[in-house]
């Protein structure tokens, strides 16, 4: 599974809008390149990434090869109860990644 | 996250005029051009004009100079439409972070594919124009009479009625109050008075007397010094370093492992670099210790017969007519990589101080630089000052930043100090963006008449885009692999052009005219070839195959073998080789005259070579290209190989990269025929006939066809 | 998430003709190109096929992005837009594009009150420089959008002629 990192407040008041920022450690293959045995190297790309939180999905990214490698992203959520934030990927091979944090409201 | 630098998203894009008048009562100009949809052209310019008092006029250059000479060929286009006094223009440059700041009103500054003239001289010329019409309308209107009645000359304007003139110190002022006019007429190429002039460069009294200031030569005050080691296996890492021998040496300050390098920075360059050969360094270099020339050799093969190409060009139905043909030709050439050599290695001067960068370098890409800069970093984009300094080579080596990158990597280390990074040659030659190795079939199919009638073309070669610049090829070419065969000029109703692309570890870049360094010689050799196999003299074989399609081909290379005497009576022992191609919008064309002893001493009698750029704005800087492209194109010709073994090159300096003498320079003698009505570039195209007119004559001399590059392997010398 | 086939996926690359050039006038033969790939969408082809026909606004999405790239690989881009991101009130998608790239959505998200903000920073792989178009969709089923120039230097010799 691919290395990550996911970053958010340890905790936050309910009702504040807090940022969450996720780096994934992925090649976003393009398809378009040739290794060095000269066989393309086939396109592989984090298709589809949720957050998911309190078991509803609140965010949801489908990147394609226009986002770099090891992908970056930053986005915000509005905190309501302490639970779970869950963030699942799958990527072109069909391999998922996951995360999951727990988030102190109060 | 780094800061970023916030585009004008909220402001109304318009274009409005800028004018400020300079305290000391000169003139600068300033433009705004409206903001065009195509984001792959920029030709906006701003503040390209001041006009001081005392009369000098600066005029701004926003590229790089590398001895191409455009420092006073690009301000000569200025200097023409604002008919200033040469002798009182004075050149200085305009900066990446200016351009930044200005949001790119001095448009592109990379000096790099042969364009700085054919991109910019419509701005230019345009930028010269509109101050000459604002001159004028300020004296006018200070005389209180028409325009219409004025005219400018030689930095004055007069009006001829009542004899009365001014000169543009006066009139700076005022002409700065005015209002830009929005369209300017251009003149006409007859009417030019410094464009096609031979002046000679602006900076030749400095090199020559040891003034200039190139790259390797910035100084700044507390500055020490680097010298680095990447790994010599292409891709490696650093696994392990031992730098205790080392560390606490008189004079040595750090030693810094860097991942991709390591770094000793110390009090002087000598130490540093004395230092460094004895810091034990264990590479994790993977694979690629195995990568050797037979190889890569044996990749390129097999790309020849490989089941998936990239067609780059199908006209008619090349391999049912060369199934007809009456005569068909098959050769296969091969050309290798070539280190660039600058005489002046990769350097680069950093000093980051808090969120402030400092950066002096030799870099043919100020932009590039400044974008590399503050990333590596980690500072705003308007905080980094990249200060121009004179290239001592470029050759399009010093556009990608991966050196530059590394002296930032330094400074940001050694945060505060400022650190001069040199590589030593070794470093350079081992550490190049190699021009690619090539290896071409031809297969070319004649009718009854010897007439050429079909061609089919295939390369099997790395491509520098999808390699260097990781870009996603449009149907899967790479038009450098492809260069003058895509494009050939030949009339002929049948042409495959097809490619196969084969990396290796081996890194590359664009090297001097790229792949019209190699591909003319390929196909000018083989055309020789063809002509030979239908019984025609090469010229009148070409000349019958341009037809009337290429007229400026034919132009040029009539040109050529006329001012040659082609045809005509020559020494005994003396033959002659011709060859013609087209790249960066020129047409050249060469002819040389050798003779060559048993021994394979090939003594080159005369080269005449020649270029129609469309317009020549510098006869003398065209001079100075074409002579300059047979230096550096005989000491690729003759002795430039690059060999890998065990993952590493093994040339490392110029005993085993061996340049020309200058004993064995020959005459050389220059042909510029401009046909005007178009701009083409010259600080490349230059070289692509040499070798295809060389290798001909060397054919005609000796009977020995040369298919590969260099002509050493070929048991071949130069004779001085 | 569908495998793509990695063989269909080469002939088809390889054999994809026409589709940019043909555009350009390049029918049969491709010249020595620029550094960029492929050619350079129109607005109203990047944004008609997501909008299609919806009220479309160029206002309230902000871009905070470089303006020069040395090269495209990595490009940091940040978008947010003026919303109130209630459940009667706020954004439901954001689509960045791109006018040169081989693919024109290079992301697509999906927001909602939930977001609290709509704001999406990442980083882009841009083949060469362009302009970069931020669509947002609002609950109201209209559109907003805002553009972006953004210059890649060119690091070589290459041969554009």
């Amino acid at each position: 599974m691919a290395q990550a990192r996911f970053d958010m407040p340890a905790q936050v008041r309910a009702g504040e809008v807090f940022k969450l920022r996720l780096l994934i450690q992925h090649p976003m293959e393009t398809g378009y390149l040739l290794d060095l045995n000269n066989q393309r190297i086939p396109r592989n790309v984090i298709t589809d990434l949720r957050c998911t939180y309190l078991g509803q999905e609140v965010f949801r990214i489908e990147p394609s090869s226009g986002l770099s490698a090891n992908p970056y992203m930053e986005f915000f959520l509005r905190a309501t109860q302490s639970g779970d934030i869950r963030i699942d990927w799958v990527d072109d091979r069909g391999e998922r990644g996951q995360l999951t944090r727990t988030l102190s409201v109060v | 996250m780094t800061q970023l630098d916030t585009q004008s998203t909220g402001l109304a894009r318009r274009d409005f005029l800028k004018v400020s008048a300079t305290t000391a009562a000169g003139l600068s100009l300033g433009f705004y051009w409206p903001n065009r949809g195509d984001a792959a052209e920029t030709p906006k310019l701003n503040a390209w004009i001041e006009i001081q008092a005392d009369e000098t006029v600066i005029i701004r250059y926003a590229r790089a100079e590398m001895g191409q000479g455009s420092r006073t060929s690009a301000p000569m286009l200025v200097a023409d439409e604002l008919e200033a006094d040469w002798k009182k223009v004075r050149i200085e440059y305009a900066t990446a972070h200016e351009n930044l700041r200005t949001k790119r009103a001095y448009g592109d500054m990379a000096a790099v594919g042969s364009r700085t003239i054919r991109n910019s001289q419509e701005y230019l010329r345009k930028a010269g124009a509109t101050a000459r019409e604002m001159l004028i309308a300020a004296a006018a209107n200070q005389w209180g009479v028409p325009v219409s009645e004025c005219t400018a000359a030689l930095g004055k304007v007069h009006h001829a009625a009542s004899k009365r003139s001014l000169s543009y110190g006066k009139l700076a002022a005022a002409a700065a109050q005015l209002e830009a006019p929005k369209e300017v007429k251009l003149k006409d190429p007859k009417d030019w008075k410094i464009i096609g002039k031979p002046l000679p460069r602006v900076d030749i009294p400095d090199i020559v007397t040891g003034k200039i200031r190139y790259g390797i030569d910035a100084q700044v005050p507390g500055m020490m010094y680097a010298a680095v080691a990447a790994c010599p296996v292409f891709n490696g890492k650093v696994k392990a370093m031992d730098a205790s021998k080392v560390e606490n040496r008189r004079g040595i300050v750090k030693v810094l492992n860097l991942g991709e390098f390591v770094a000793v920075v110390a009090n002087n360059w000598w130490r540093a670099k004395e230092a460094l050969r004895e810091v034990a360094i264990d590479w994790e270099t993977g694979d690629h210790g195995q990568l050797n020339s037979a190889a890569i050799m044996a990749s390129f093969k097999a790309g020849m017969g490989q089941a998936e190409l990239a067609v780059a060009r199908d006209d008619g139905n090349t391999v049912q007519a060369l199934a007809s043909a009456d005569k068909v030709l098959e050769a296969e050439y091969y050309t290798p990589y070539l280190a660039h050599a600058t005489m002046e290695p990769m350097v680069c001067t950093a000093w980051l101080q808090g969120d402030k960068l400092d950066v002096w370098t030799s870099t043919q890409n100020p932009e590039g630089t400044l974008a590399v800069s503050a990333a590596t970093a980690g500072v705003a984009q308007d905080k980094v000052t990249v200060h121009p300094m004179q290239l001592g080579g470029g050759l399009g080596r010093k556009s990608p930043q991966d050196f530059t990158r590394q002296g930032v990597m330094i400074a940001k280390a050694m945060a505060g100090t400022p650190v001069k990074m040199v590589w030593s040659r070794e470093e350079d030659i081992q550490h190049d963006l190699y021009r690619p190795a090539s290896l071409v079939r031809f297969k070319g199919g004649l009718d009854k008449d010897g007439k050429l009638n079909a061609l089919h073309i295939r390369v099997s070669a790395p491509s520098i885009l999808a390699t260097l610049l990781r870009l996603p090829l449009p149907k899967g070419v790479d038009g450098q692999a492809v260069a003058s065969f895509n494009d050939h000029p030949y009339d002929i109703p049948n042409s495959l052009v097809d490619y196969a692309q084969r990396n290796s570890n081996v890194p590359v870049g664009f090297w001097r005219t790229v792949g019209h360094s190699q591909n003319p010689f390929m196909r000018e050799c083989f055309v020789d070839e063809l002509a030979l196999a239908a019984g025609k003299d090469p010229l009148a074989f070409r000349m019958a195959a341009l037809g009337q399609k290429s007229p400026r081909d034919m132009a040029i290379l009539q040109a050529v073998a006329k001012a040659a005497d082609w045809g005509g009576p020559l020494p005994k022992g003396v033959f002659r080789g011709i060859a013609e191609t087209e790249g960066y919008g020129s047409y050249t064309a060469c002819v040389c005259e050798v003779s060559v002893s048993d021994k394979g001493e090939v003594k080159i009698h005369r080269v005449v070579i020649g270029i129609d750029p469309g317009h020549a704005v510098n006869p003398d800087n065209i001079d100075a290209q074409l002579q300059g492209s047979v230096v550096h194109g005989l000491s690729a010709i003759f002795w430039g190989e690059m060999t890998v073994k065990d993952g590493r090159i093994e040339q490392s300096n110029f005993h085993d990269y061996r340049l020309m003498r200058l004993n064995e320079m020959p005459v050389v003698k220059t042909v510029i025929a401009p046909t005007g009505g178009f701009w083409g570039g010259v600080g490349e195209p230059t070289q692509a006939p040499l070798a295809p007119a060389l290798c001909n004559a060397i054919f005609a001399a000796s009977g020995k066809r040369v298919r590969s590059l260099p002509l050493k392997n070929h048991g071949m010398s130069l004779k001085a | 998430m569908p495998q793509t086939s990695h063989q269909a996926r080469r002939r088809a690359w390889l054999r994809h003709s026409l589709g940019c050039w043909a555009a350009l006038g390049f029918a049969s033969q491709v010249k020595a190109q620029g550094m960029v790939s492929g050619k350079l969408l129109s607005l109203s082809q990047m944004l008609d096929p997501i909008v299609a026909g919806a009220k479309l606004v160029r206002a309230d999405v902000h871009i905070e992005t470089v303006i020069l790239a040395d090269n495209g690989l990595s490009v940091p881009f940040r978008v947010w837009v003026d919303s109130p991101m209630t459940a009667q009130n706020h954004v439901t998608h954001l689509w960045l594009l791109s006018q040169r790239n081989p693919v024109t959505v290079m992301a697509k998200a999906h927001l909602g009150p939930h977001s609290g903000r709509a704001e999406l920073s990442t980083r882009l792989r841009l083949a060469g420089g362009q302009q970069l178009v931020a669509l947002a969709r609002l609950s109201s089923g209209e559109f907003r959008y805002e553009l972006a120039d953004l210059i890649v230097t060119e690091a070589g010799c290459v041969d554009s002629s």
